[in-house]
């Protein structure tokens, strides 16, 4: 915005340049000298940037006003109509503010902008809701299940501690904020520069230490063998192993068939592609209990039995459709220019596909692989046909039960007492945290990706 | 150079009709031949293709071997090569010649099949699905469509540089240009030297010396062409097809771009593909101008010669019409 209006300007300053000079100026003048009833140029009051918006102040009113009314008659009929569900009262609000929003922008312009505000505030309630729900599920999980992670200490113990957590991250944002605003200012010495930065590490490094003494370090390193069905103690370390043994075996079988079948899909494109991709899609659908079905009538029931290898190829029967179509999308995005280049130099399909395509589309590929793990993590029904689940630790994937972290939460959530309902929620706790990490991992990765493959 | 085309003479003992056509498939502007490709199973196709072949090409084959021993390696003869997309014919019987130490430039207005020509050059027109050909592509008198020719090999003496700059993005520079080698699967003794040599041929090593090892993609829109010209010269090709190597860069980078095609030129065979026509006179010695007469038809070659002539005194009035800049 802001470069359109400068150069309105100057071409309208330039202007007078290009006009024939008047008869007695010099040869010089007619670029010095201004042309008499040339406008004065405008440099005195400075360019003020503004961004150009659709929702201007009285939207903002408007807006509020609906809020405020729409709260106000909810509660008026909440109160009349002796109510009590907080979400009698938020769908009674929402309605209000939506229909408030369209009256007063009604009153105030035409039908269409009316219209179009009152489809976007709706749109905009949707996302809102989403995210609300999603939010409220993840606080819930965290509320319910946090207190099994962490130490049980006094109160004034915990004050403490979360004090001088506070403190020193205030410090560390302290100093990064001292030490950005002296960068910019370019003035450092050694012992300026580097003293802050002393100072910072050791605060982060101190926040991070008296929040890792606080964590329940039992619940990670026991399982739950020993453990009455009414005591205190015990932990995931039995169901921690699991997952990572079956998850392991899952992503060694899954990945590269699927990464070989997307290049079948889509850099060979053979001539069964098309059955194929139909198939692969299907598969997505396919319901996981049927995966672990199929796994435990042709491994488990004919005299193998329980193992966490067995859940690891059902799970890898789930992942093998969602690493694929994902891949396959990701090989989509590589230009076609880069293997017409390739080949152009002499390569054979494979080594095109070798050296240049998979190289450039290693992160997406990665990325691919960390959603179809973090899909099959968090699967229960397959599991509990083929490793079946347990209350020791079993470190041999290949025979006996063994735990996993799913099936922990559901055994125990199914019990009676307190304390293993609380250890479940725990579980689940740890089971969500892995699944974000693993997510905000592929995402990361995912956009070095893409701004490698851009060059920026 | 002769100022005649050193094509076979004029009734072209190559047809691909059954006997009863041969007479009106002489005449360019009569019906069109019926449409045999090559995979087509033809009674007659099959002897134009046969290895010791062809008493058909015949004529012009011991010129072109006589002209080989001579001179640089790398003249490309193209005889009556037509090519269809899915049952659709978009070139008919084009023949050209394109000399060693020369640059040949292919012009004409858009769809006239200027580009599906020139990868019909080095064996990239087969990767479309669809696509056939007919005719013959002689490298060094040497059939790349012949019974025995890998297209592999093919691309390997004969490059390509495409329309949009592209680098290898997951390479530094350096890596770019050695890729071709391990592409292709070939070693040097001294990556080092080649990656200089290389570089300096395409005019980009004082530019991109201190930065060998930065990601290709860090370059601009220009250095990332010469980057692929160097790419395309690491594995030492006889040929260089050039597919409008400057319609995605500005003004600068085409000139100096221009100027390493008329360095290059004097020992590698430089065709380039371009719409811009005051490029083809600054750079190309040939020229050869493609047309669709009208809508539907293949395109075909009116009129090829030297560059001068057909800017100066074409003998054909559509091709000054289109130098002139009166239509395309």
């Amino acid at each position: 915005m802001t470069v359109e209006l400068e150069r309105t300007d100057t071409i309208w300053l330039d202007e007078p340049v290009d006009a024939p000079p008047v008869d007695d100026a010099p040869v010089s003048g007619a670029a010095v000298d201004p042309v008499d009833d040339a406008p004065e140029p405008p440099a005195e009051d400075p360019d003020v940037p503004f961004r150009p918006s659709s929702f201007g102040p009285s939207d903002r009113l408007e807006m509020v006003l609906a809020a405020v009314s729409g709260l106000a008659f909810a509660w008026a009929l909440c109160l009349v109509m002796d109510w009590s569900h907080p979400l009698t009262f938020a769908i009674w609000a929402i309605v209000w503010f939506v229909a408030g929003i369209y009256v007063t922008a009604r009153a105030r312009t035409s039908k269409v902008v009316a219209m179009d505000r009152l489809v976007t505030t709706l749109i905009w309630l949707s996302g809102a809701f989403a995210v609300a729900v999603l939010g409220w599920m993840i606080v819930f999980v965290l509320v319910e299940g946090i207190g099994g992670l962490v130490d049980d200490l006094p109160r004034g113990e915990w004050i403490a501690r979360i004090g001088a957590v506070a403190l020193m991250v205030a410090v560390v944002a302290v100093v990064r904020w001292r030490v950005g605003r002296r960068e910019a200012q370019g003035s450092a010495g050694v012992v300026t520069r580097l003293l802050p930065r002393l100072v910072g590490s050791a605060c982060a490094v101190g926040a991070l230490v008296v929040l890792l003494s606080v964590i329940n370090t039992e619940f990670f390193t026991s399982d739950i063998a020993e453990v009455g069905p009414l005591d205190e103690g015990g932990g995931i370390y039995h169901a921690l192993i699991g997952t990572l043994e079956q998850i392991t075996i899952a992503t060694v079988i899954s990945v590269p068939i699927a990464i070989l079948t997307a290049i079948y899909l889509h850099e060979i494109k053979g001539r069964l592609a098309v059955p194929v991709r139909f198939i692969v899609d299907a598969m997505s659908g396919l319901p996981s209990i049927v995966a672990g079905l199929i796994v435990f009538t042709v491994w488990v029931n004919t005299g193998r039995g329980f193992s966490g290898a067995s859940a690891g190829v059902a799970l890898a029967i789930i992942m093998i459709p969602i690493v694929t179509r994902t891949a396959e999308e990701i090989l989509r995005t590589i230009d076609d220019g880069l293997r017409e280049s390739a080949l152009a130099l002499g390569a054979p399909q494979w080594r095109s596909v070798v050296q240049v395509v998979l190289p450039t589309a290693r992160a997406g590929l990665i990325t691919a692989s960390i959603l179809g793990v973090a899909r099959a993590i968090g699967e229960t029904a397959p599991v509990l046909l083929t490793a079946f689940g347990s209350a020791v630790t079993n470190y041999n994937p290949f025979s006996a039960p063994q735990a996993d972290l799913p099936l922990f939460i559901w055994g125990l959530l199914r019990e009676p007492n307190e304390a293993q309902i609380a250890r479940a929620w725990s579980a689940a706790v740890v089971l969500l945290l892995l699944v974000l990490v693993l997510f905000i991992t592929a995402r990361v990765i995912g956009e070095r990706g893409a701004r490698k493959r851009t060059g920026r | 150079m002769s100022q005649t085309t050193p094509v076979p003479p004029p009734p072209p003992p190559v047809t691909h009709a059954p006997p009863p056509y041969v007479a009106p498939a002489v005449d360019p502007t009569g019906p069109v031949a019926p449409p045999v490709a090559r995979p087509v199973a033809d009674p007659t196709a099959p002897s134009l293709w046969a290895e010791p072949a062809s008493e058909a090409a015949e004529p012009s084959a011991p010129r072109v071997g006589g002209i080989r021993d001579d001179q640089l390696p790398g003249r490309l003869d193209v005889l009556h090569l037509s090519q269809w997309f899915n049952k659709r014919k978009v070139l008919e019987r084009c023949s050209l010649s394109m000399e060693p130490g020369e640059v040949t430039a292919l012009i004409g207005p858009s769809g006239c099949g200027k580009s599906t020509f020139l990868r019909a050059l080095n064996r990239m027109h087969e990767l479309v699905p669809g696509a056939e050909l007919s005719g013959q592509v002689l490298l060094n008198g040497v059939d790349i469509y012949g019974v025995d020719m890998s297209p592999t090999e093919v691309r390997l003496r004969i490059g390509m540089v495409f329309q949009k700059p592209n680098p290898f993005p997951a390479m530094s520079i350096a890596d770019n240009v050695l890729a071709g080698l391990g592409l292709s699967g070939s070693k040097t003794d001294d990556p080092e030297w080649l990656v200089e040599q290389c570089l300096r041929r395409a005019g980009l090593w004082t530019e991109v010396k201190d930065r060998l090892g930065e990601s290709g993609m860090s370059l601009s829109g220009g250095q990332q062409q010469r980057l692929c010209i160097a790419r395309s010269l690491a594995v030492h090709p006889d040929v260089l097809l050039m597919d409008e190597p400057c319609s995605a860069l500005d003004p600068i980078s085409t000139r100096v771009i221009e100027e390493t095609i008329r360095e290059l030129c004097h020992d590698i065979t430089i065709v380039i593909v371009t719409h811009n026509m005051q490029q083809a006179q600054r750079v190309s010695d040939q020229c050869a101008f493609f047309l669709v007469e009208t809508l539907g038809e293949p395109g075909r070659i009116v009129e090829h010669g030297p560059t001068e002539r057909m800017y100066s005194n074409p003998s054909d009035p559509r091709t000054l019409d289109y130098v002139n800049g009166r239509f395309g």
